[in-house]
């Protein structure tokens, strides 16, 4: 079985966001919308440090869709429109989607957004991947892991992208692949393990 | 049709409400749920929390009813028919508000084609369905005076009815996502606010029907009927408060939840139903003697229906203060803020305001087809109704 996962090195992280707007392209995310966000932490605004001067830190986490291995979003979802893919993937068949929010309400990473309105893309077209399909009102999205590009052997664009090499994209199901080795040896953990949904992205320092 | 002719000017301003709704509802279909305040940080709002309220405002008059049967109380079985015609509107009212709620609504069928088993929301809609062909079915055979068929149905509806309640809040209590809904008693507070204030709701129905001479209700079962609202309340307050102890004592995640709750935003709706919807209406109904008062049965019934009403907006709304990760992506609004938040719309109020003016409108058409004939009948011969009951208990042993 292939089981498709990250590693994140929150050291190199260095909050410039090129993920996310790498992430933007690629998958058409529409304005007001994004499927990925580097997250200063503990701050209430982007960009702040916490703390009190001189005594100041400023920490940055990447976070998007957690692929859990025990998605919390799958289950409650009653049309199955999101589904567990071959590659360990969770996906949305969005022609499914009959837009009751459930899985947003279920997501304990808030992971998830919803197109409110008719989506608006500035510039006005499609841009990204050709692959990509397009979403409309009323359905809900989300980071697929680069679907499109991981089905054709590519790494997700958030991965490629990264200036510091953060991220770090393979199977873990493989005890060989560069992720399976980082997340052992870095002892990497996962997001809010306590809610039990396994999530597929590992982050370490 | 003589509810709905006799009350011309309430006909008239339910019906203007009711077309203002399914106005509003078509705005929102054509712009998207963009036309209401919710946003991806708060992703659902007014129409949820009146769907948990209806479900619950149905409950009332099923379980009265069916208890009628179940239980032997033989008193209740007099506003059996009322009580089932205000649950089934109360029903609709519910369902329609899960389907206002629908981003694509357009693509509904795939519920029916590929339906997943391990959904609260596909087990929600399988109850809903069966509990209101339930109270069609009752209404059906006590229109037609099938006591038998009435008695025996009556051993399912009461299940179900608990059922109903039941599932509508696995919808919130299952996620452990969300801390504030995230609970075992989410169940038996649904239960227990759905018995309050359907119970409430009924009595304010009964009494209506009483001032306007269509229905007539013996003084002393509105009063045995408060007793039992009132015994309901403590039960909803003493699970609530059982719910309240538990987030706060660790001093955890929970104690976080429960300062939104109690000082934060949602406090305003938290506070209005600890006092106004549970503590005054219970000291107004625990003594005998107010519960003879019917202008005192009637205040308290309100209080405790608005009651309740605020308590699904704590419930809900809670939920969605705290995210557990500040800032992710599902939250945001723009690019630099870290989280949202949530006012209702003049779109939203106006479709919350329509439904149930239009479930009223029901409630008047039904009842006039099926509470004024039963009332005509019950004055015309000279048998006397305690004989009846007698005749039907017999019946029914």
């Amino acid at each position: 079985m292939t089981k498709l996962g990250m590693a994140i090195s929150l050291d190199r992280c260095i909050g410039c966001q090129t993920c996310a707007n790498a992430c933007k392209m690629q998958n058409s995310v529409p304005m007001g919308m994004q499927w990925n966000r580097v997250v200063t932490e503990g701050c209430d605004v982007m960009d702040d440090a916490h703390g009190t001067y001189p005594d100041l830190s400023r920490t940055y986490l990447p976070i998007a869709c957690q692929h859990c291995e025990n998605p919390a979003c799958l289950k409650v979802c009653p049309t199955g429109a999101t589904y567990k893919d071959d590659k360990g993937r969770v996906e949305i068949d969005y022609d499914n989607c009959i837009g009751c929010r459930m899985c947003m309400a279920a997501c304990p990473y808030n992971a998830r957004s919803f197109n409110w309105e008719d989506p608006v893309r500035d510039p006005d077209f499609k841009y990204g991947d050709k692959d990509v399909p397009v979403r409309t009102k009323g359905m809900v999205e989300k980071c697929t892991l680069c679907k499109e590009r991981t089905d054709r052997d590519q790494e997700p664009m958030c991965v490629k992208c990264c200036p510091t090499k953060a991220r770090v994209f393979g199977d873990l199901d493989d005890p060989k692949s560069a992720v399976s080795q980082l997340i052992r040896e870095k002892r990497a953990g996962v997001l809010l393990e306590e809610k039990g949904t396994k999530p597929q992205v590992h982050y370490f320092d | 049709m003589q509810l709905l002719t006799k009350n011309k000017l309430l006909t008239g301003i339910f019906a203007v409400l009711g077309v203002a709704g399914i106005a509003a509802w078509a705005y929102q279909l054509a712009g998207g749920l963009g036309v209401t305040g919710m946003s991806n940080a708060n992703s659902w709002g007014l129409y949820i929390a009146m769907f948990m309220f209806f479900v619950g405002l149905s409950a009332g008059g099923l379980i009265v009813a069916s208890s009628a049967s179940v239980f032997h109380i033989t008193e209740y079985k007099k506003v059996a028919m009322p009580a089932i015609i205000l649950s089934t509107v109360c029903i609709c009212c519910a369902g329609a508000f899960v389907l206002i709620d629908l981003g694509g609504i357009q693509r509904i069928w795939h519920l029916f084609a590929s339906p997943n088993a391990s959904s609260p929301l596909v087990w929600d809609i399988c109850v809903i369905t069966l509990y209101l062909f339930i109270n069609v079915l009752y209404l059906h055979f006590m229109h037609k005076g099938a006591e038998r068929a009435v008695s025996v149905l009556s051993r399912f509806a009461l299940p179900t009815a608990v059922l109903v309640h039941s599932v509508t809040a696995w919808i919130f209590g299952l996620q452990i996502a969300k801390e504030g809904w995230f609970s075992a008693i989410m169940a038996p507070i649904f239960v227990a606010s759905a018995m309050d204030s359907g119970l409430a709701l009924l009595l304010i129905v009964l009494i209506v029907l009483n001032a306007a001479k269509l229905f007539e209700t013996p003084k002393k079962l509105i009063a045995s009927l408060a007793g039992l609202l009132a015994t309901c309340i403590a039960i909803d307050g003493f699970l609530i408060f059982c719910e309240v102890i538990t987030m706060a004592y660790p001093g955890a995640e929970g104690a976080a939840t429960l300062a939104v709750m109690v000082s934060g935003p949602t406090a305003p709706f938290f506070w209005a139903e600890v006092v106004g919807g549970l503590l005054v209406p219970f000291l107004m109904l625990v003594f005998a003697k107010n519960r003879q008062n019917t202008a005192l049965v009637t205040v308290a019934s309100v209080l405790v229906v608005a009651g309740v009403l605020c308590k699904r907006l704590w419930l809900l709304l809670t939920a969605f203060v705290i995210p557990n990760i500040v800032g992710a992506p599902g939250i945001m609004s723009d690019a630099w803020m870290m989280g949202g938040s949530y006012a209702p719309t003049a779109i939203e109020f106006l479709i919350v305001l329509g439904v149930p003016s239009l479930g009223a409108l029901a409630f008047m058409a039904i009842g006039s087809k099926l509470l004024v004939p039963a009332m005509a009948k019950e004055h015309a011969p000279a048998r006397s109704s305690a004989a009846a009951d007698l005749d039907l208990e017999a019946q029914v042993a």
